[in-house]
């Protein structure tokens, strides 16, 4: 089978870090965290209190009155991230329902009402039922496919933190191999005490803003967000005039059948999955530019995310920078691989790399280059995306112009 | 969307059910006339007078050492268990595949959603101290499919998704393609739920127990899908043939007709109809399935979001070899799916003998 080159046509993010494009570009190229202290429940019993949350969040906003109480946070941040990537990428009405489909990555989903639904009804309180309407993440696609009309593939990846990161990798399947014509591929998740509570309980939670690769990090920050691309055809894409913002050049993906909370510490399989990504995409090794990290900012990831690239690219790793974006916009689990994807193909179209921030001192451990010191112009058109999450589940995405 | 396959093979399958252990249990099952479903307990809240397709005869220790049972959430249980039975049935010592040929990829409903509820309730009950850390991994809905690679070595392709009703067929078309173009040799793909007193009582607070959640089930059912050449090279038993992966998202006002072309193509001489999911309330669907056979496990196990994994077993356990099979899903809202099955390994560019290939 001959697959179709798949093109990004649209970008819609809605995140803690910026609520459009044009905002999240902007705290990209310039540096700026949106990492800071939460009021969307209460945190002062935990010993870390701060996240990327997105502040100032009205449904009201966006939905009318009715529509907002049936959805939940999950579910509006997704809608409203697939609405902006539709609109710019002005496909509306080039294709039939049935040959645009939504594939999205999900995890935590509507817990952030469902939980208080669960609190109620420990309390022997009285609950409000509509809380619960939004406590699996496949309800943000439903919303998604019938608020646009996609009458196509409707699915969701619920891997953890890699989630949205396989989404679009099979989103892109789709298109590359004629079965859509369109997909809007993505993810969306927000904060949730399930997660808040359950990752500071492990304490991989940092008090301060998480620093990845730094020496001295301590875990995490928390984020929440949503970020969808639309994937069309070269062909189709061309043929309308669209605007044509890159190109998912592969992905690829692996259960390392390790451990559910450890990644395996040598970095094999996710050398292994960064390495049939790139088979995938057709390309050398050699062309890739730079690497979008998981870059959690825990002890244990970012040494093994550095292993795996020295398996990859040799003796070439050092001049490859790993740099993480989840010092900007916090760990927004099973939205993290999309808006990280997204973060990568607009940093390509400024040909630039993304700094990675709040570095605290190098880590011996830590050897490579993660641009800690500033953002940096780079000719290479392609770079790569990586998504570890609880299970061992590992995917790796390629991007390119 | 439809995929077309052409090399893609079944050598195994088996499930873990309120039926009991094994398709053979569900198959005994539905020629009783019989079905497994028990009495919610009077102290659900919510469940008076309901029945649920609790899996009561499961015991974890028949699968895996009791200490490591302890560890693993319910639905990770069934989800190591049925998998360990069809790679049984297919013949598989995972120890004798290359562990990066052979994944899994799983549809998983409300699996985490137990652990979720109890580590909440630590919370809300005893504060921050309260907390149990070792519930909080077994979370995530992947749970079951990244604990059944680490039981059974799987290392190839791995993921899980859920899409309503349709969530052990997402995840088939998935474990197809991930054969299909090369990724891996084998792929272990179905559906795992379990079902607890709090979701009885979530259910009755959204009304749904009125609806789709009336009788809700629990349990596993994985399938074995094979390269048609990995499954030669080990001279392994062919259950059946996977044809065509229909779906369609939604049904469109005023595209009935077309989303139920779509997924009916090729489908016309099918001999025996799975029904999985709300099929029977979706008018577009039943209109097509006419006087047809069907087998319809949902009567006698439950219902469940990832209940597609056992109800494709089952067709493919009543499927005599060269017979057409049509499994179909659908789901409230969308997606629907139809998945076409030949029995056997009778295909007319096949010379070998049927049932082995």
């Amino acid at each position: 089978m001959v697959k179709k080159r798949v093109v990004i046509t649209g970008l819609g993010v809605f995140c803690g870090a910026g609520k459009n494009v044009a905002q999240f570009s902007g705290a990209l190229l310039n540096g700026e965290s949106g990492i800071g202290p939460l009021d969307l429940f209460d945190v002062s019993a935990f010993p870390a209190r701060i996240g990327c949350q997105v502040k100032g969040y009205d449904p009201l906003d966006h939905f009318d009155r009715k529509t907002a109480r049936k959805l939940s946070r999950a579910d509006q941040f997704g809608l409203i991230a697939a609405r902006e990537a539709l609109a710019d990428s002005g496909m509306a009405g080039h294709y039939s329902p049935f040959d645009m489909g939504v594939s999205m990555g999900g995890g935590a989903a509507g817990m952030f009402q469902s939980e208080q639904w669960l609190r109620s009804l420990l309390a022997g309180e009285k609950a409000a039922p509509v809380l619960l309407r939004g406590v699996l993440p496949d309800k943000t696609a439903t919303e998604i496919a019938r608020a646009c009309n996609l009458a196509g593939y409707q699915g969701t990846v619920t891997t953890a933190c890699s989630s949205s990161a396989t989404a679009i990798g099979w989103g892109a399947e789709l298109v590359a191999t004629g079965q859509q014509r369109a997909v809007v591929a993505g993810g969306s998740d927000t904060l949730s005490l399930l997660t808040f509570g359950g990752f500071n309980s492990l304490k991989v939670v940092d008090p301060e803003p998480c620093s990845p690769f730094s020496l001295g990090r301590q875990g995490i920050s928390l984020g929440e967000g949503a970020a969808f691309l639309v994937l069309e055809g070269e062909d189709d894409a061309l043929a309308r005039g669209a605007r044509v913002y890159g190109a998912v050049l592969g992905y690829a993906l692996a259960g390392e059948a390790y451990h559910m909370t450890a990644p395996e510490p040598t970095g094999s399989t996710a050398a292994r999955v960064m390495g049939n990504a790139i088979a995938v995409a057709g390309i050398d090794s050699g062309r890739v530019g730079w690497v979008n990290a998981h870059g959690t900012g825990t002890p244990l990831n970012d040494v093994v995310e550095s292993n795996a690239m020295k398996l990859v690219f040799g003796e070439r790793a050092p001049s490859v920078p790993l740099i993480s974006t989840k010092a900007m916009t916090g760990h927004c689990l099973g939205a993290a691989g999309a808006i990280e994807a997204l973060a990568t193909v607009i940093a390509l179209n400024h040909r630039m790399i993304p700094q990675t921030l709040n570095f605290r001192g190098r880590d011996p451990e830590c050897y490579l280059d993660y641009c800690h010191e500033g953002k940096r112009p780079c000719e290479a058109g392609i770079a790569m995306s990586n998504s570890f999450a609880f299970g061992g589940n590992i995917t790796s995405l390629v991007l390119g112009l | 969307m439809i995929y077309t396959f052409d090399d893609i093979v079944i050598s195994g399958f088996s499930a873990v059910t309120a039926a009991g252990n094994g398709i053979e249990a569900v198959l005994e099952l539905l020629r009783s006339g019989r079905d497994a479903l028990s009495p919610v307990p009077d102290d659900v809240p919510g469940g008076n007078g309901q029945r649920w397709g609790k899996a009561l005869g499961f015991k974890a220790s028949d699968f895996m050492p009791p200490l490591k049972a302890r560890k693993l959430d319910r639905c990770s249980q069934f989800a190591v268990g049925a998998s360990g039975l069809a790679l049984k049935d297919a013949g598989i010592d995972p120890k004798e595949i290359i562990p990066e040929r052979i994944g899994i990829a799983l549809g998983c409903g409300f699996g985490g959603v137990a652990n979720s509820a109890e580590f909440l309730g630590g919370y809300f009950k005893g504060g921050v101290e309260g907390l149990a850390p070792v519930l909080f991994p077994n979370t995530v809905s992947n749970a079951p499919a990244s604990n059944a690679s680490i039981e059974h070595g799987l290392k190839g392709p791995n993921v899980t998704l859920v899409q309503r009703f349709c969530s052990a067929e997402s995840a088939f078309v998935m474990a197809c393609r991930f054969i299909a173009e090369g990724r891996a040799d084998v792929m272990l793909t179905g559906g795992a739920d379990d079902l607890t007193p709090l979701m009885i009582t979530g259910f009755d607070a959204t009304g749904q127990l009125r609806r789709y959640a009336a009788c809700f089930g629990e349990g596993s059912g994985i399938l074995v899908l094979e390269s048609a050449a990995h499954a030669a090279r080990r001279n392994a038993p062919v259950k059946a043939t996977v044809e065509t992966v229909a779906a369609i998202g939604l049904f469109p006002a005023g595209h009935e007709r077309d989303g139920a072309d779509r997924l009916f193509s090729g489908a016309e001489q099918c001999d025996l109809i799975s029904l999985s999911g709300i099929v029977g309330d979706a008018p577009p669907l039943m209109e097509r399935v006419g006087g047809r056979a069907v087998t319809d496990i949902a009567p006698v196990l439950g219902r469940s979001l990832a209940m597609g994994g056992t109800a494709m077993a089952t067709l493919l356990a009543s499927l005599k070899p060269g017979h057409q099979g049509l499994h179909l899903a659908a789901s409230p809202e969308g997606p629907y799916y139809a998945i076409r099955f030949t029995g056997g390994a009778t295909k007319a560019s096949d010379p070998r003998d049927p049932g082995k290939v």
